[in-house]
């Protein structure tokens, strides 16, 4: 592919206005995502998982201005979590229980509507959206499927079954397109899957690696299992990626090992569970990984998003991953060879002593769940989880939305059906005080934070960063909020009357600012009168 | 299976504790991870009241069970296969059956109901369509509760309070305090409802504090011995009549 500059692009997406179809996103368009800030190409806009752009029509000093300007209302029910794509004034989405649209991104107007029909049994089970490459759209479903669908009227091209619903295997995130392949990872870690990753071929949905987040036993890592436990320790991969193309290499969050709270039948460490494993996107190879939480009993998995940044590190610009982690730390690595560079608590914890010099967590005594209940911080859903964090380079700022929480941790030995729930008990919330929601920035060199603004409510709302200034976030009670990104004063609010629980993105059409959110049945566009 | 089931409540105590424990082995890797390891409720709602959503009859949990609550975090167990389904469902119902409904309680029932009058418990209670829906409705709450909640209830009101019967405490701008029942609170503002039934709301930005009662909004009663279990007798025989929420649903009130 050759390179194509950023204001060619702009001028051939202003030509294509009118007949926006077929819309057309090579792999060398998303490389460079950041440089058509009017689009939102991936999951997260762009590789790196910034969620911020370039885009400041809508800013500190006229967003008390901004109002809805158009409403689409999804025909069914369940959690909106939703985060759309743009390309070229055209906007596509999913919606839960096997959904998908493409709409006119400034009416909302529908272009094609989809229906993903399982064979057996129904759709129902959220979706956080879909992925683009080239013409084509690729979107997961609940029953453990990939699909891909023709961007200009939404018909099924392939239908690839990447693990079986039976089995307890589901498919919530967005795939990742790169280069020709579409990565796609799984969940069911409460159900005692063994977890992987997968790349399918863009063009025939032929699978072309799968790269298990638990080792067998014999390969390496293999012996962190204790018996046959790796067969069903869960490491579940539910959560998108992020990519690096100069690296080449693909960055995916892994999920904590199951029986989620009793630890005794897998005693060691669980690899992959609970880290960041860095893949080679040609072969499926892992490069390196990095372990948050070893022998995790508290549900606080990886999963969250592995941002990349290139900062200055002691004065040296490094290659770095950092992840405002389940388990209450925000952390540093080189992206280049997963070594660890920092880590420190951005909400309340109390369950480490220190870490180790290579960044092993030394827990305190009795952070265990045990039968008479364990009381712990952060809770079992953190901390973060997949509300996304976004990051202003022009502040240096990261924002990290997340929910102020603990629990009582509780935990009995369960026994293993296929496809059935296998937890090892539950938590309860303490009853001695409420949960709170927090959006946070975080300096994102040491960890420090800058400021933050409260939720009356820990919610599951993600953030979004922009050049006007702001970060916009959503809470638990439905509440869009802008931000100011320096100081974190509250400068608009839209109760959009239901639970937000994703997060929003921004684009441009025909000159004009917009930002989108999903909360309840209505997909909300917003925009300058 | 039905005639099974038959055949255990016919006096096979020893079959039916059996099952009742594979029952609970079911909820605990299944279940408890959303509704507590006894079913108390943690994500999930609390089953060990009489008062559901959805029924606590053996067909309603079956119905719930296998199919969910769509459009909640209850997931359906579609893949519950017999006996498993039939052990789990008699075990979530036993739960429920530790209500005061059924069980013998000392007391003078009649008395119990002139003491209701005479201590003036209707200012914030509603039986029937009496009384004010200040604090929780009534009409059931023998059905939903034991006897020795019921006695807490009245001697210790602080020790369980139900999350919307939270109070709160609102200082204005010019220090006047307004406490009430909250009904809502967010980010940005507060509902909550008055002694007098009234709703009153707030915006955050508009007053001095919003704060949380620090002790429940009904005073502890220091009965006689005697007059209590009198109370609870009649409480706990409070167990049906137009449906408490149904009332308030009619007349509008939340
Ligand atoms: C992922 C969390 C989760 C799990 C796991 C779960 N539940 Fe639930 N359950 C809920 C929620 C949330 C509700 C409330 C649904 C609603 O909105 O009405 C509920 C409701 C119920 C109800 C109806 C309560 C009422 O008031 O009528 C029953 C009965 C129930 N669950 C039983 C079970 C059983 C039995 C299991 C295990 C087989 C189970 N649940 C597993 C979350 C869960
Ligand atoms: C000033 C108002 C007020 C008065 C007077 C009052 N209550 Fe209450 N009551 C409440 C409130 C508010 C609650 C809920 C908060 C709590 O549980 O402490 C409550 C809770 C209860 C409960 C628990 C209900 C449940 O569903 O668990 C019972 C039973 C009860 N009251 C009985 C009585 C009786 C009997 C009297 C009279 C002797 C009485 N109350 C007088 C306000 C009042």
């Amino acid at each position: 592919m050759k390179p194509v500059f950023p204001a060619l692009l702009l001028a051939a997406s202003a030509l294509a206005q009118n007949s926006p179809y077929p819309v057309d996103v090579p792999a060398a368009r998303i490389v460079k995502a950041l440089d058509e800030p009017q689009n939102w190409l991936t999951y997260f806009g762009d590789y790196k998982g910034v969620r911020h752009r370039a885009l400041n029509q809508v800013n500190t000093a006229n967003v008390k201005n901004l109002r809805v300007d158009w409403i689409f209302q999804i025909p069914t029910t369940g959690r909106f979590e939703t985060v759309p794509l743009v390309v070229d004034g055209v906007m596509f989405f999913t919606a839960q229980n096997g959904h998908a649209f493409s709409v006119d991104a400034r009416s909302g107007r529908q272009l094609w509507h989809y229906q993903y029909k399982p064979a057996e049994g129904t759709a129902d089970g959220l979706n956080r959206g879909l992925a683009i490459l080239n013409d084509r759209l690729y979107m997961g479903t609940v029953d453990g499927h990939l699909v891909c669908l023709d961007s200009t009227n939404g018909q099924l091209l392939w239908n690839t079954e990447v693990a079986s619903a039976k089995a307890g295997y589901s498919i919530t995130l967005a795939p990742l397109a790169v280069k020709d392949k579409i990565i796609v990872g799984v969940g069911g870690g409460e159900f005692g899957i063994r977890g992987f990753i997968d790349a399918y071929d863009a063009k025939s949905g032929q699978r072309a690696w799968r790269l298990y987040t638990i080792p067998e036993k014999g390969e390496p890592g293999g012996d962190t299992w204790q018996a046959d436990s790796w067969k069903r320790g869960g490491a579940p991969t539910w959560m998108t990626g992020t990519y690096d193309p100069e690296l080449d290499t693909v960055y995916w969050g892994v999920g904590n090992p199951g029986p989620d709270l009793y630890g005794q039948d897998r005693l060691g460490d669980n690899l992959y569970s609970c880290s960041v494993v860095a893949i080679d996107p040609g072969t499926g190879k892992m490069k390196w990984h990095y372990q948050f939480s070893p022998h995790d009993t508290h549900d606080w998995d990886a999963n969250e998003t592995p941002m990349l940044l290139d900062l200055p590190w002691k004065g040296q610009i490094r290659k770095l991953l950092v992840q405002a982690n389940r388990n209450a730390f925000f952390y540093v690595l080189d992206r280049t060879n997963g070594e660890f560079l920092m880590a420190k608590s951005y909400a309340r914890q109390s369950w480490l002593k220190e870490f180790d010099a290579k960044g092993r967590p030394v827990p305190l005594p009795n952070t265990e769940p045990s039968e008479q209940g364990t009381r712990l911080c952060p809770g079992l859903a953190g901390g973060a989880n997949w509300m996304a964090p976004s990051y202003n380079p022009d502040l240096q700022l990261f924002y990290v939305p997340y929910r102020e929480q603990c629990d009582i941790y509780f935990s009995t030995p369960p026994k293993f059906v296929e496809g059935k729930a296998y937890w090892g008990t539950a938590t309860r919330g303490v009853s001695d005080e409420k949960e709170w929601g927090v959006v946070k920035a975080l300096d994102p060199l040491t960890g420090e934070g800058k400021w933050e603004f409260k939720f009356y409510h820990a919610g599951w709302g993600g953030t979004m960063s922009t050049t006007g200034g702001l970060v916009f976030a959503g809470d638990a009670d439905g509440y869009l909020v802008a931000l100011d990104a320096k100081s974190g004063e509250l400068l608009w609010k839209l109760q959009t009357g239901s639970e937000i629980a994703t997060a929003p993105i921004t684009y441009m059409v025909n000159g004009k600012q917009y930002v989108t959110i999903a909360s309840g049945a209505a997909l909300i566009t917003l925009s300058l009168p | 299976m039905r005639l099974l089931l038959l055949l255990m409540a016919a006096g096979a105590l020893s079959a039916q504790s059996r099952d009742l424990a594979a029952g609970r082995a079911a909820f605990v890797s299944n279940c408890a991870f959303c509704h507590g390891t006894t079913g108390e409720g943690g994500r999930g709602p609390n089953l060990t009241t009489a008062q559901s959503v959805h029924g606590r009859d053996e067909a309603s949990l079956r119905r719930v069970i296998t199919r969910g609550v769509p459009g909640s975090q209850m997931p359906g167990f579609g893949n519950f296969e017999e006996p498993s389904l039939t052990d789990l469902v008699l075990y979530v119902k036993s739960l429920s059956s530790r209500s005061a409904g059924g069980q013998a309680i000392p007391g003078d029932r009649a008395h119990g109901a002139v003491l209701y009058q005479s201590n003036k418990c209707a200012m914030c209670h509603r039986i029937g369509s009496e009384g004010s829906v200040f604090g929780p409705d009534l009409s059931r709450v023998g059905a939903g509760r034991s006897a020795a909640y019921l006695r807490e209830s009245l001697t210790k009101p602080a020790a369980d309070i139900m999350p919307e019967y939270q109070g709160v405490i609102v200082t204005l701008r010019d220090g006047t305090r307004v406490s009430g029942i909250r009904i809502n609170e967010d980010t940005f503002s507060v509902q909550l409802r008055d002694l007098t039934q009234k709703f009153r709301l707030f915006q955050k930005d508009e007053v001095q504090m919003v704060q949380d009662a620090p002790r429940s909004l009904m005073p502890p009663y220091n009965l006689p011995p005697k007059d209590l279990d009198d109370l609870v007798a009649y409480l706990a025989s409070l167990q049906g009549g137009p449906a408490g929420n149904q009332t308030r649903q009619a007349e509008g009130i939340r």
